[in-house]
């Protein structure tokens, strides 16, 4: 499908060179240096652990479309040459005629990359499913940690309770020992089900 | 009723000190800034957005032939765009929940103690006397304290730890896709800005003067406004990558979370993901 686009350039071709020279060394721009610019660096880097598959069939497809993006850019400098050549006098109409058609063909070559692209960013999502759901789920399970954290004040309302309870006991009434004792209960109890099972020794 | 009164007080320390882990009182702070520029870094949801909109700006350049396929396109990049945006609101929970979970002072408790102590001296007609109430406060002061820090600290451990292997692998993807991003504009803009190097040299007639200066001065806000762009992909990349590296070297020092150095370096990675944010911000 790819290919069929520029092999048939549609240009009458008459005083221009024909533009498929499109076996010309693909890719050679930005893929060359990945290292240094972050923007042309390998589309998968990391690779960690069991996509190895999915890794290597974008990046083919990167590449393909790299390729296409490269064409289209050579193809856009040899159109640009062409018309230079005039140095800014009037180019015929007819020329102008093929020079357009070639232009046309660049951009094709450039929606046809594009749409490798798409195909590659689809694949990039495929397999992500599961570190998404288990990042979910961890986050989920902090988040109850956090409410647990808080409610660590329980812990103050103890300590409140138990305040409460040694005064009652100092001053030797018997009603307020009993209800600082009931609070301490409730206290007791909730902090029970809400203390942070300690995960043994190790942490 | 004295006994039961010892027993309880017995269990309720034995709660408060089972909480209690050998790790000391620590200040997460840097993980907890880390953790927020990470949230808030931006440039890849709007990176996303702009992808999925290329052939709404694209559209009016294209010959009818490249325009059939920019159609099919356009459906390609709007049916998966959910899932790209998924990717990043995960992240940004979690990053978000870390943060809250390193969250420095939020849950210390000793002001609310201290005032409980202080209301309770007010109305010491009990008997209580005032050292017995400083002890309490002192000793649940430093319980609660501890209680939190230590559990605190645990979390996230195990967060970070538990979650690393996830979070590098979705922030590959988001910086992978990103790059997809800048290579279809990459091609959208030599579109829309090609047309107008093979166009305005053929418009040198003097009939096609207004149109070809008209065309002049769009070409150049086009070109401005793709310089403009080119330099958020940049940044967006960056930051992702900062926000991969320095999740990453949390978990590897982990055990010196701590440690001097760790925290020189999270504050490090925290600061450059600012201005980062601020770069993308500024424009």
């Amino acid at each position: 499908m790819e290919k069929s686009s520029q092999d048939q350039p549609t240009s009458q071709g008459q005083q221009l060179p024909t533009p498929v020279d499109a076996a010309a060394p693909p890719v050679a721009l930005s893929a060359s240096d990945p290292a240094h610019d972050i923007l042309a660096g390998q589309t998968s880097t990391a690779a960690p652990g069991s996509q190895d598959k999915g890794l290597s069939r974008t990046q083919h497809v990167v590449e393909l479309a790299d390729s296409l993006s490269t064409i289209a850019d050579q193809l856009h400098e040899r159109i640009m040459r062409e018309i230079r050549g005039y140095a800014g006098g009037s180019v015929p109409d007819q020329v102008q005629a093929t020079l357009r058609k070639l232009f046309d063909d660049e951009t094709v070559l450039r929606q046809r990359a594009n749409a490798l692209y798409a195909d590659a960013a689809s694949y990039v999502i495929q397999g992500l499913d599961q570190p998404q759901s288990r990042l979910v789920a961890l986050t989920t399970d902090a988040a109850h940690k956090i409410r647990r954290i808080g409610v660590i004040g329980e812990v103050t309302g103890l300590v409140g309770g138990l305040l409460l309870l040694a005064g009652a006991v100092a001053s030797g009434k018997p009603t307020p020992v009993v209800l600082a004792l009931e609070k301490i209960h409730l206290h007791a109890k909730t902090l029970d089900a809400l203390t942070p099972t300690p995960p043994g020794p190790t942490a | 009723m004295l006994r039961r009164i010892a027993l309880e007080l017995l269990l309720v320390v034995g709660v408060l000190l089972g909480g209690c882990a050998s790790h000391g009182p620590v200040s997460l702070q840097e993980v907890r800034e880390f953790a927020d520029a990470s949230a808030k870094l931006g440039g890849y949801a709007e990176l996303s957005r702009r992808y999925r909109d290329t052939y709404e700006r694209e559209q009016p350049y294209l010959s009818p032939q490249a325009d059939r396929i920019a159609r099919e396109n356009d459906v390609r990049r709007k049916a998966v765009y959910d899932d790209f945006v998924a990717i990043q609101k995960t992240l940004v929970l979690y990053m978000q929940t870390l943060s809250l979970l390193a969250g420095d002072g939020r849950y210390d408790l000793s002001a609310r103690i201290d005032d409980l102590g202080n209301g309770l001296k007010a109305n010491t007609g009990s008997g209580l006397q005032q050292r017995h109430v400083a002890a309490y406060t002192g000793m649940t002061r430093l319980l609660t304290r501890v209680i939190a820090s230590s559990y605190q600290n645990r979390s996230v451990e195990t967060m970070v730890r538990d979650g690393d292997a996830d979070v590098q692998v979705l922030l590959d993807a988001m910086i992978s896709l990103t790059r997809l991003y800048y290579k279809t504009n990459e091609n959208e803009k030599k579109t829309v800005l090609g047309i107008f190097d093979v166009e305005i040299p053929f418009s040198n007639r003097n009939s096609d003067r207004v149109l070809a200066t008209l065309a002049k001065v769009h070409y150049l806000n086009k070109s401005t406004e793709y310089k403009l762009i080119d330099r958020r992909y940049e940044l967006a990349l960056q930051g992702l990558t900062k926000v991969a590296l320095g999740h990453q070297k949390m978990r590897e020092n982990m055990d010196k979370l701590t440690g001097d150095e760790t925290r020189r370096m999270l504050a490090n990675y925290g600061r450059d993901l600012r201005t980062i944010r601020d770069g993308l911000n500024g424009d």
